[in-house]
């Protein structure tokens, strides 16, 4: 009871005019920049952060905590419309998105089921933080090397689900995953890898530029390359208002997997060094365990549901370490933390209780920019589905435009425009000849953090695997993990007995 | 129309953060007054925004324009690729009247890694000046076997393995002096390297590694709160306040072990004298400030230290020289 009491003081401090405004411009700017290619939370914060040195502290994290968490509704806006992810973590959006706006032709549906299943993940993720913050905060604690090792080598194994028709296409397009993500410095040793002399290689392939580029700049060599033949495919059914509101199954279909992924999400926000991406990646690849109406990748409901609600949900729960003990759980939430010691707070284990005013209130605004988003984005659906009905001719040359913005305000340099250029060739010729993208993106952001752990629990254990075993949490994934691989093949046998 | 408005609409919204960072003012300096700026200022940032270069830089920017002392605007510029060494070469090859409107912010931990992975050296640069300097301690968690050094001591000697946590750069340079005075091996007292002070804490609140290596800002909440003690301060005197009570090495018999992680300002080897003085002049001002003492130096508990571009000169590379003698990089 004492925090929903807290919270009430929170959405006191929320309703003073000043701060209410800072979360309405919070949110509408974290929809733009979410909408902008290249342009993340984590860019958009920091971009802001230097601007809210003048507000007070509690204004200030109103206002970026709004932007943080509307940031994730407007990220799937471009991966929908254009296949081009906003940011990061909404490039499983556009593996259903896409398809369901072009494809089926409903792109006001798929936008509103986005928007309607973050919100769903969005107040699943901000109530677990309400009633168990603090709490919640130190069961990622329990998560050390050994425990993120194996929790990360159960969600590489989840890799098979999206792999598609042909496997062996599946792992080499993994593996090339793998390969590229160990490009740059060797973040244990501190020397660099395959950079081949290159200054800029040695900070690695940066992912924001490889993202547009394989995803949304392939796209656009394909339209080019097929000269038109596909621009009936971006013919859409009669755009109105009405003809884009989602119908009564549609929102059937979303709830099961925006409820499983909220809470998936929200527990994945919480590890530490596990971002909204790997929430939306992982609660993608559950979905595959649950029947969809549609196939997964043919611009199923469930597909964008499922990663929309957990990313928006892990949003959330990365505040729980954050406000907690003070630890970012992700890229922003550093940037955050560069700001409460601006604003002149300690973040700390003592934030809750030194400056409840500032936790709360943070808190509070989040259920508040979440409805604003939510409001915001389903009054400006009906006219951002227009974006569809521009002739190729003309979209292409805009598109070209926002993949080149987009990768070189990733990094301020044209380094990052390079990478796009040079993964829109290899998207286009791995998806020519039926390689999946999804699993290469998949592995290129699992595999750096699955070998920096495995190589810190074998610092520690000296060498021995027996650290794996020896903890319950790191054992329980292995389980998993196990079962997840013999659980096909026993199948199998079970089918080919009965006969 | 309307597609075509549409469109405008969006590329005028793309275009416009392109065009803005295009403006500069007249180039040419006059002879005869001394030197000031005429055109404005790049300041290069070769970490993330939010980050502790990137604070510190954008402080001093602040205080430079409120108290007026310098009237160029200044622009502060995060290049992070390559893990700032492109930002870095980017600097040190500015050439023309540009060298003297480029500033970067550099740093011991920045300083390392350059030397170790790149051809890039201190005389490719003009130092202008070192502001403060920051020292490390070693922390273990309330719950620990361990409750003191001495008793980490005992361990290691007894053979026990204790697993010491710590971020890049001044942390690892302190963890290999600390081996050699202690005689240790890096497997009697292995060193995970985190990406950040920030996850190596993180890693010692959840237990994962035994000790941990700090500075005093960034553990300060923790210390506070008591979750985490310091246990050893790698310095040549104790702290003050809540870290007093850590011992330096030459109570426990054995040599103080210290290496100043400082934090200063270079401009590129083509930069003019006139310029480097006239920066450096302006950061002594900035270093005078209650602005920067309060704002900064207490916020952070950092110890002031100004060097003036000589000194600082001498003194990075000083520094250079011995770190690329520790590690054997000719």
């Amino acid at each position: 009871m004492e925090n929903v009491l807290m919270l009430f003081g929170g959405f006191q401090t929320v309703f003073a005019f000043d701060n209410l405004a800072a979360c309405l411009l919070g949110a509408v700017l974290g929809l733009i920049v979410g909408a902008m290619p290249g342009i993340g939370s984590l860019a958009g914060c920091a971009l802001l952060l230097p601007l809210t040195y003048k507000f007070s502290p509690t204004t200030a994290i109103i206002m970026l905590g709004a932007l943080y968490y509307s940031n994730m509704y407007g990220g799937a806006f471009s991966a929908i419309l254009l296949n081009i992810p906003g940011d990061s973590p909404a490039v499983m959006t556009s593996v259903d998105g896409y398809p369901m706006a072009t494809k089926r032709g409903r792109p006001g549906q798929a936008l509103f089921v986005s928007n309607i299943s973050s919100c769903i993940g969005g107040f699943i993720g901000i109530l677990i933080l309400t009633f168990t913050g603090p709490a919640l905060a130190k069961v990622g604690l329990l998560f050390g090397p050994a425990e993120m090792t194996s929790l990360l080598l159960m969600a590489m194994t989840s890799v098979g689900w999206l792999m598609g028709e042909n496997p062996i296409r599946g792992v080499i397009s993994t593996l090339l995953g793998i390969i590229l993500a160990t490009i740059g410095m060797d973040t244990l040793s501190g020397s660099p890898r395959f950079n081949f002399g290159s200054l800029y290689l040695m900070g690695g392939i940066p992912f924001i530029p490889f993202v547009i580029g394989s995803v949304g700049f392939a796209q656009i060599i394909k339209i080019m390359a097929s000269r038109g033949s596909l621009s009936s495919q971006l013919v859409v059914n009669k755009l109105t208002i009405r003809g884009s509101l989602p119908s009564l199954s549609d929102l059937k279909r979303l709830l099961p997997p925006a409820l499983r992924s909220g809470v998936l999400g929200t527990f994945v926000g919480v590890l530490p060094g596990a971002g909204a991406t790997t929430a939306a990646f992982l609660g993608y690849a559950a979905q595959r365990a649950f029947k969809s109406k549609d196939p997964l990748g043919s611009g199923a409901v469930e597909g964008i549901a499922a990663c929309e609600s957990a990313n928006n949900a892990a949003a959330a729960g990365a505040f729980a370490p954050l406000l907690a003990l003070g630890i970012p759980g992700s890229g922003t939430g550093a940037v955050l933390l560069g700001g409460l010691i601006m604003w002149g707070l300690t973040p700390g284990p003592l934030l809750f209780s030194k400056s409840p005013d500032f936790a709360w209130g943070l808190i509070a605004s989040l259920y508040l920019a979440n409805l604003v988003a939510l409001a915001i984005s389903a009054g400006i659906i009906p006219f951002l589905v227009k974006i569809l009905s521009v002739p190729v001719k003309l979209m292409i040359p805009l598109i070209t435009v926002v993949c080149f913005v987009g990768s070189y305000s990733s990094s301020n340099s044209m380094y990052g425009v390079c990478i796009m250029l040079a993964s829109g060739v290899l998207g286009y010729i791995l998806d020519r000849n039926k390689y999946p993208i999804a699993p290469m993106l998949l592995a290129f952001v699992l595999a750096p953090m699955l070998e920096s752990n495995m190589r810190k629990a074998f610092i520690i254990s000296g060498g021995s695997v027996d650290i794996f075993f020896s903890r319950p949490i790191s054992l329980a994934f292995l389980f998993i993990m196990m079962a997840l691989i013999l659980f096909p093949v026993i199948k199998a046998i079970i089918r080919a007995l009965r006969k | 129309m309307k597609k075509y408005a549409l469109i405008l609409a969006l590329c005028a919204l793309l275009g416009g953060p392109l065009f803005a960072g295009g403006q500069q003012g007249s180039s040419g300096a006059e002879t005869g007054k001394p030197w000031e700026p005429s055109r404005n200022v790049d300041w290069i940032v070769t970490s993330s925004a939010g980050g502790g270069s990137d604070i510190f830089t954008r402080v001093i920017s602040d205080i430079m324009v409120k108290e007026g002392f310098s009237k160029a605007t200044i622009m502060v510029t995060n290049k992070t690729d390559g893990g700032g060494e492109v930002g870095r070469a980017q600097v040190a090859n500015t050439s023309s009247a540009l060298a003297d409107h480029t500033l970067l912010t550099f740093n011991s931990g920045d300083l390392m890694p350059m030397v170790k992975n790149t051809p890039n050296r201190i005389a490719m640069f003009k130092p202008i000046g070192v502001l403060a300097v920051d020292k490390q301690l070693i922390f273990i968690n309330k719950t620990s076997a361990y409750k003191t050094f001495q008793a980490v001591i005992d361990a290691v000697k007894g053979g026990k393995k204790v697993v010491m946590g710590g971020s890049k750069g001044d942390d690892i340079a302190t963890y290999n002096l600390l081996l050699s005075e202690m005689k240790w091996t890096e497997t009697q007292l292995p060193y995970i390297t985190y990406d950040s002070t920030n996850d190596a804490l993180t890693a010692i609140l959840g237990n994962h590694v035994d000790i941990v290596i700090s500075k005093p800002a960034a553990s300060a909440g923790y210390v506070e709160a008591g979750d985490l003690l310091p246990i050893l301060a790698l310095s040549t005197e104790r702290y003050t306040g809540n870290l007093s009570g850590a011992p330096i090495l030459s109570e426990l018999g054995y040599k103080n072990v210290e290496i100043p992680v400082w934090r200063g300002v270079v401009g590129p080897a083509a930069m003019s004298a006139q310029a480097q003085a006239y920066w450096s002049d302006i950061l002594k001002k900035v270093s005078e400030t209650q602005t920067w003492k309060k704002d900064y130096l207490e916020k952070f508990k950092l110890m002031s230290d100004y060097k003036t571009f000589e000194e600082a000169t001498a003194y990075m590379t000083k520094y250079q020289a011995d770190y690329m003698a520790a590690n054997g990089i000719k």
